[in-house]
């Protein structure tokens, strides 16, 4: 149900927070525009980071209206797989030859896309299809469940450490204007991600089966009736979520280190990002990701603001604001709601 | 329409749009107090959509609701209740894991004041308050047909109990307009027409005015003083049960065109 | 007229057994601490029997997942961060209790001596100022949150479960002014006693902090049943069955969703009040979000709704974290294995949280509602049944 009246002075204090917002930024900004500019650069490149993964989340949200928990940590899981890969098995380091590390980066991926696809796969039919006409707190609870199971499963295989890669791709200044500089290993990031961007676009919606899981996504008993098999669809949104979480996973950790429960803390910003471009929505996932990830570091890297120790509570905050003020996201359709 | 009658439900173009489909087509509508008043027409003609608007569970796009002077519209469902409107639902919604009993008093949420104190203290006040709900519930459902049975759980009743059941929970909200949403679906015959003898006595007994959705003729025919005819929306035609039957608008709404002969 | 074949034979002689095995318990609970040194020097189990002081923990443990149950298990609301409200309670006694605010120095009823520093006010006030401080912040979460939908608002629970910790932790100086001492937690708080009395000087401390516990779980087991059989209790169910539904028949829903969520808090404060009594101190180490986590699983593995479930669900998981896992991981290295399941308890909980929802929903003790919600069809009557539970709320035994 809308609420008619109060929903008009919700917008109206919404609106006001936005624009106190914007005005401190274009503050910041004419104080020292480089600075700015290259804050918003960091900033940029995590939300890349992050739009992979609030993908995974959007994607699984949209189709099964689940927030799958649990998606964060086989983000984690899989960068530290990562990390074994191509620190032991392929001994990759600074010395190595450009062409080896490519070459070695590809055949880590080529590892970990169909492992972890096929783990968020089986997850989802191990732990959610039995569960899919059960009251709705149920999988909602065994996903919260599921979090702690592989959050734990990393933390017995890697204990407390944090792991990490070499920096193999240089932290020089790629571009470089006036004060501006975008170095290399900011660079890789958008290198991978956009090709990833372009292909999950080009699966959506040109694909039979990218058809198939908008079909269902959109109305999944219609869907089944015109011949959709619903479960491999299901099945396939959860392989695709899992291979896109992987590539995030070696992207991130190209960046940092990570830890068994590097997870939760990327899976909410990830999840606030998603929601706060429209849960359901595509695009929506990776504006609200870039805007996650603009914030953060803005948050960051500037003076005056409250800092990185505030950044959970910020995220967090930004969420609870969209879901009081704008709860379909920036992308979203109003759904009517208790219909 | 009608003289200026005392009524109780004043629909003025109330219009609903969903995106871009028009499901109440700026409906005007007059209940008068103590009627009974069936809406009818083919499905998907918006009857029950315009139901879920008095009741508040969707808000119009335009239009008012006046009940009983006070206007509705943009009220929540539950302060809806409290000014005196009951319903029943077209697939029955009844809370299966509560008994007859249980499902009868939450009916009467609204009319009842324990409250988190009383209720933790125990207090003489909740106890007895407790007390008379619960046999007030057993005489609605003993009214409503259902002597026994009282405390199985509403998901075991056979469909016949359950809508008795949901009649004697609407009725606990101490309506003044009670709503029927399509009452005696999937009744047969005589349950039909027990079914009709239980509305007018209701109404008799109680004081009500009755709105009720149906489709089967009979019962409209049979039940009902005044008959208004939905369709893709918009009404098309109102009058007596009578006037209606031979109405070759409404005719041609359910047969298609060429069906009045 | 009562013909509606209810009446099974053997009915009294079972709610004699009931009343029998809730007074054994309640004995039993009573001289735990009497009897614990002679239970711990028994052969084999000796080891596994907990200490009274780690009793006290459990028992408040089972009190805040008794306060969850109403939140998740009546009202059907997923909250994922109830840890604030322990941590919102605890802070309270802190600010109440100890040399926090040296600036003024205000006695009520204290345990200290009169010329220390700080506010002092009687223990068992604050225990009611939390609850009802901790109801208020309730509230004001509930405000923008109750009204989203269940998956949703258990992410934004989990935001608050994260943000109230975090804010503890950063909040020493907020314009300057110390709020909650920051990393190091507020400490020491003072103790629960009367007058002269103070708990915490008697060589027998843990007990009288153990029979207080045991008092505090029996009051909100007591207001538990209450609700779970009054007009706000159907008013829950009927929101967790079906909300418009509910609406249609009158339920006001933000206003019976946020009297759950009110109940949650309140019982929340007080524990964590008391908590910070018995432990001297509220130190943002002990409020992290998956202690959350850990209650839900208390009321999973118990039965959601399901008083004597989250008892029990309670008591065994309270005394896995605190000792059982320890023990346990402590005889396996004995044996020769190098495990130490104390790292892996949030796995371990995850799992049973798993295996819980997908092989049995409705817990070890299941509440007779959520069964039929579950369809579990009609088996035998479990030990708990309709019968037996009317009776303890004492009711009018004619009415069946």
């Amino acid at each position: 149900m809308t609420r008619l009246r109060s929903l008009s002075l919700i917008d109206a204090i919404g609106l006001v927070l936005l624009a106190v917002l914007a005005l401190y930024l274009a503050k910041e900004f004419v104080g020292d525009p480089s600075r700015f500019i290259n804050v918003s650069i960091i900033g940029l490149t995590n939300g890349a980071i992050y739009g992979l993964v609030a993908l995974g989340y959007t994607l699984v949200y949209g189709i099964l209206q689940l927030i799958n928990f649990a998606h964060g940590d086989v983000f984690a899981l899989s960068g530290l797989v990562a990390s074994t890969i191509i620190v032991s098995v392929f001994g990759l380091d600074e010395s190595t030859g450009v062409l080896v590390i490519l070459v070695g980066l590809a055949a880590t991926l080529a590892i970990t896309i169909p492992a972890f696809a096929l783990l968020n796969g089986s997850i989802e039919r191990v732990a959610y299809k039995p569960l899919r006409h059960a009251p709705r707190l149920a999988p909602l609870i065994t996903a919260v469940g599921v979090s702690f199971v592989i959050q734990n499963v990393s933390l017995a295989i890697y204990g407390v450490d944090f792991e990490s890669v070499p920096n193999f791709i240089p932290r020089t200044d790629a571009i470089r204007i006036g004060d501006i500089v975008i170095p290399w290993n900011k660079l890789a990031v958008f290198a991978i991600v956009i090709p990833v961007l372009l292909i999950l676009t080009w699966f959506v919606r040109s694909t039979r089966q990218g058809k198939a899981m908008r079909a269902v996504s959109q109305d999944t008993e219609a869907s089944a009736m015109m011949g959709i098999d619903v479960n491999r669809t299901i099945s396939v949104t959860f392989f695709l979520a899992g291979a896109l979480a992987a590539v995030a996973g070696l992207v991130y950790l190209l960046q940092f280190n990570m830890r068994y429960d590097t997870g939760f803390e990327l899976g909410l910003i990830a999840f606030t990002a998603a929601v706060l471009g429209g849960i359901g929505n595509l695009t929506g996932a990776v504006l609200g990701a870039f805007i996650i990830g603009l914030v953060q570091a803005l948050n960051e890297g500037l003076d005056g603001t409250p800092g990185s120790d505030w950044t959970r509570s910020l995220v967090f905050g930004i969420l609870i604001a969209i879901l009081v003020f704008r709860p379909q996201g920036i992308l979203g359709e109003q759904t009517p709601e208790g219909a | 329409m009608a003289a200026p009658a005392d009524n109780l439900l004043v629909a003025t173009q109330v219009r609903k749009e969903f995106g871009g489909l028009v499901a109440s087509n700026d409906i005007d509508f007059a209940i008068p107090r103590g009627s009974i008043v069936a809406l009818i027409g083919p499905n998907g003609a918006g009857k029950t959509t315009f139901f879920n608007q008095i009741t508040g569970v969707y808000v119009p796009t335009s239009g008012s609701i006046m009940f009983d002077g006070v206007e509705v519209v943009g009220k929540p469902p539950h302060a809806i209740v409290e000014l005196g409107i009951g319903r029943t639902f077209q697939n029955i919604r009844l809370f299966a894991q509560m008994t007859a009993v249980e499902n009868v008093q939450v009916g009467m949420h609204c009319r009842l004041r324990g409250g988190i104190f009383g209720s933790i203290l125990h207090t003489p006040r909740v106890k007895r308050e407790e007390r008379e709900s619960r046999e007030r519930a057993r005489e609605l459902l003993t009214y409503c047909g259902l002597p026994r049975r009282h405390e199985e759980y509403a998901g075991t009743l056979p469909y016949g109990d359950q809508r008795r059941l949901e009649a004697a929970r609407a009725l606990a909200t101490d309506p003044k307009l009670l709503l029927l949403d399509e009452p005696t679906a999937g009744m047969n015959p005589q349950e039909t027409a027990d079914f009709t003898d239980f509305v007018r006595r209701a109404r008799d007994d109680k004081g009500l005015t009755v709105l009720l959705i149906e489709h089967d003729m009979k019962v409209v025919m049979g039940v009902s003083e005044h008959v208004t005819v939905l369709e893709y929306g918009a009404k098309i035609a109102e009058g007596s049960p009578a006037e209606i039957q031979a109405n070759e608008r409404v005719i041609e709404a359910y047969l298609g065109k060429g069906a009045a002969a | 007229m009562s013909t509606q074949g209810d009446v099974r034979p053997g009915v009294r002689s079972r709610v004699q057994r009931t009343w029998l095995l809730i007074g054994g318990l309640l004995v039993l609970g009573i001289v735990y601490p009497l009897i614990v040194d002679s239970l711990k020097s028994l052969p084999l189990i000796g080891d596994f029997v907990p200490r009274t002081d780690s009793m006290v923990t459990i028992l408040i443990g089972v009190m805040m997942a008794l306060g969850l149950n109403m939140v998740v298990g009546y009202a059907g609301l997923l909250d994922l961060g109830y840890v604030a409200f322990y941590a919102a309670g605890a802070y309270t006694a802190g600010w109440l209790a100890s040399q926090q605010f040296s600036q003024v120095t205000v006695h009520f009823g204290s345990t200290v001596s009169p010329d220390l520093s700080g506010i002092h006010l009687s223990m068992w006030l604050i225990l009611i100022l939390a609850g009802v401080f901790t109801t208020i912040v309730g509230i004001l979460i509930g405000l923008p949150t109750l009204r989203l939908r269940g998956d949703y608002l258990a992410i934004v629970t989990l935001g608050f479960g994260e943000i109230v910790p975090q804010f503890v932790r950063n909040a020493d100086s907020i314009k300057g002014f110390d709020l909650t001492n920051g990393t190091f937690g507020i400490a020491p708080i003072d103790s629960l006693g009367i007058g002269g009395f103070v708990f915490r000087e008697q060589s027998n401390k843990q007990d009288l902090y153990y029979w207080t516990a045991i008092g505090l779980l029996l009051l909100t087991i007591f207001a538990s049943v209450r609700l779970r059989d009054s007009r706000l209790g159907r008013a829950w169910i009927a929101i967790r069955e079906d909300e418009t539904a509910a609406a249609a028949m009158g339920v006001p829903l933000m206003r019976t969703k946020t009297w759950a969520y009110a109940m949650g808090a309140f019982i929340g404060g007080v524990a964590g009040a008391f908590l910070a009594s018995f432990r001297a101190g509220a130190f943002p180490a002990d409020f992290y979000f998956n202690f959350s986590i850990f209650l839900l699983c208390m009321v999973v593995l118990g039965g959601m709704g399901s008083i004597w479930g989250v008892l029990v669900g309670g008591l065994i998981l309270g005394y896995l974290n605190i000792e059982g896992l320890a023990t346990i991981g402590s005889k396996v290295q004995q044996g020769g294995l190098d495990f130490d399941p104390t790292k892996y308890q949030f796995g371990i909980y995850g799992v049973i949280i798993v295996l819980m929802m997908l092989f049995r929903p409705t817990g070890l003790i299941p509440e007779r509602r959520h069964k039929i919600e579950v369809a579990e069809g009609v088996h035998d009557t479990p030990f708990y049944d309709v019968q037996l539970e009317g009776t303890l709320t004492d009711r009018d035994q004619s009415d069946d």
